[in-house]
């Protein structure tokens, strides 16, 4: 795939992922608070205050990275716009400038909503990383690969939710705190205004608006990769089976995620030491354990 | 030349330019969070270096650690600093370099005058945060007030006062604005004429080896594909007991810091609990199967109900300048 074909398939799939996510936020049930706050595209905001270098560039980077994730995500076989030898490993780093984004924004703007967004932001992300990482690790150790479409062949035979239940609950539960997501929506919640999304306005609110939605579509479409076979499927062909997952499994996450109070800071940061990373570690000691005794592929 | 060719001269003449734009802009800008974002930018231009060398395992870990690293530095760098956003350094343009002056171009509020105003006017009225966060904080209020939405705002206000506050505190509680050592609030340093020839003489004499050793050895062997895999061989086979013991030494160091901030060991000044970390409960959902707590989740009342009374005094002071 070439580099202009490349980048209007990666564009594609992050625009039609975040389009369908925004409707899926909307339609499923009363509407999402936090990052799925409406936003006012057609009108900006003034901030004599701002820091007129960072407050633009926060929207920009923001977008960028999440760009930058799609182009890992394989929709088929050799629909991907890039099969990376590291894939995975690129896709949660890539991940990491949604975080700088909010943190640029949040500080640039300078309201209080904003900064304290900025803050809220780096704590969630503190305490995210560390379980995220333990959830793919288990599936990269049977993949044998850090490679997207390695890790989805490797799930021929059986798919690695079947294997590692306890690696795909703990990617559910830091998937959503990545994804700022109902029971996590702490740096957008409604008690600060909505943090940077009460800032933005015009074509920075455009950017986040995908920024934010398509945040919550590649969280999901690596969900479905690393744990529910991604493209594979009877029937239908490939781009479907791998969005018909990652749907599912967006819808699963955040019905899941409205069954739990929303948490704040602390109790995330709380929850991350004294329940994910415990967990997160006997899943890689599970995993380690079934690999040794030659279950799943070889 | 082909396609590939100039792709790559582009990819590394912009890494190139930001790497050392970057790092010229995190030591001339006047803006601490910015200083932090700047060097940030330089190592990801250097990152874009390794990549080009087909290091990408390299340059993709050295992004990774300074996204999270950096901001978490930049975050406690705000907490000590007084005028992290350099609002107030920013308005002071005869002590800067030309270089500086241009980094921190877009610091200074629009409204300045007015906002100079407010700062002079609120540092005489009132004592309790006169030090609202140097610059920022005090522009940020005054920007609260002129877009007043109805929502609330108190807790980022708060949050971004507390910690100068505690620093002032430290400091012996001299919080004005005008008396305050300049050198304790800036990159300004009476050493940084000599520490710019220093930089710029180590960059010639870099520069220089490089012209005049050309025989540098070049090999044609490919880069390899697999480099993660072989540095994952490495690391836990040649180089395991180093990597474990790094590892060990870690762990060490996060149980050891984990005791030293264990709350109950050094009784705090009373504010700072009020101050760091309040969070009024959120909001209750409509659908909620689960109990409503049965304890509000901060046992000190202080600050867990009605987050409007106690912050709305705390700012009395401040939002009327006389």
């Amino acid at each position: 795939m070439g580099i202009g074909e490349g980048t209007g398939f990666v564009l594609l799939a992050l625009l039609g992922g975040a389009l369908l996510t925004h409707g899926l936020e909307r339609w499923v049930g009363p509407p999402e608070r936090g990052p799925a706050l409406p936003v006012s595209l057609s009108c900006g905001t003034v901030l004599p205050n701002a820091d007129r270098w960072l407050f633009p560039a926060g929207p920009i980077v923001g977008f960028m990275g999440v760009l930058l994730g799609t182009v890992v995500l394989p929709f088929g076989p050799d629909l991907v716009a890039r099969d990376l030898g590291i894939g995975v490993f690129y896709f949660i780093v890539v991940i990491d400038f949604v975080v700088l984004g909010v943190a640029l924004t949040g500080w640039g703007a300078n309201t209080p909503g904003a900064v304290e967004s900025c803050y809220r932001i780096v704590a969630q992300l503190v305490a995210y990383v560390v379980p995220l990482g333990l959830a793919y690790v288990g599936a990269i150790m049977m993949a044998h690969s850090l490679s997207t479409t390695r890790i989805v062949e490797a799930q021929s035979g059986l798919w690695f939710i079947v294997l590692q239940p306890i690696g795909f609950a703990l990617y559910v539960v830091s998937g959503l705190m990545q994804s700022y997501r109902h029971p996590f929506l702490e740096p957008f919640a409604d008690g600060i205004g909505g943090g940077i999304l009460s800032v933005v306005g015009g074509w920075s609110a455009l950017l986040w608006r995908i920024a934010l939605a398509g945040v919550l579509f590649l969280v999901a479409a690596m969900g479905a990769v690393l744990f529910l076979g991604g493209w594979s499927g009877p029937w239908l062909p490939p781009p479907v089976w791998m969005a018909v997952k990652t749907y599912a499994l967006m819808a699963l996450m955040l019905w899941l995620g409205r069954l739990a109070r929303p948490l704040s800071t602390a109790e995330m940061l709380a929850l991350s030491w004294r329940v994910l990373i415990p967990v997160g570690l006997a899943n890689v000691l599970v995993v380690g354990i079934l690999i040794l005794l030659h279950v799943g592929p070889g | 030349m082909s396609v590939a060719g100039i792709v790559e001269i582009i990819a590394f003449a912009s890494s190139a330019f930001i790497a050392v734009a970057g790092a010229l802009g995190m030591a001339t800008t006047m803006s601490m969070f910015r200083s932090a974002i700047f060097l940030m930018a330089s190592f990801m231009g250097v990152a874009g270096l390794f990549i080009l060398l087909s290091a990408d395992l390299l340059g993709l870990l050295q992004i990774l650690m300074y996204i999270g690293g950096m901001l978490v530095m930049a975050l406690f760098m705000v907490l000590f600093m007084p005028d992290p956003g350099g609002a107030m350094m920013a308005a002071m343009p005869e002590m800067m370099t030309p270089i500086g002056r241009f980094f921190s171009l877009g610091l200074l509020p629009e409204n300045s005058h007015a906002a100079a105003a407010e700062m002079s006017g609120a540092h005489a009225e009132h004592d309790t945060h006169a030090d609202h966060g140097g610059g920022h904080g005090t522009h940020a209020r005054h920007q609260d007030a002129e877009h007043q939405r109805g929502r609330e705002r108190k807790e980022g206000d708060d949050a971004h006062g507390g910690g100068d506050h505690h620093a002032h505190g430290a400091q012996g509680g001299s919080h004005g604005m005008g008396h305050m050592d300049m050198s304790d609030m800036s990159m300004v340093t009476p050493v940084r004429a000599w520490a710019a020839w220093l930089a710029v003489a180590t960059g010639c004499v870099i520069v220089g080896l490089l012209v005049l050793r050309p025989s540098w050895p070049v090999s044609s062997a490919l880069p390899d594909p697999r480099s993660a895999d072989q540095v994952g061989s490495l690391l836990m086979d040649k180089y395991m007991v180093g990597f474990e013991a790094a590892g060990f030494l870690i762990l060490i160091g996060i149980v050891g810091a984990v005791l030293a901030a264990h709350s109950g060991q050094h009784p705090d000044h009373r504010d700072r609990e009020a101050r760091v970390a309040v969070n009024a409960p959120p909001p209750p959902i409509e659908a909620d199967f689960l109990e409503p707590l049965s304890q509000p989740l901060r046992d000190d009342d202080k600050c867990s109900p009605a987050p409007d009374g106690g912050h709305a005094n705390h700012h009395a002071g401040g939002e009327g300048p006389t």
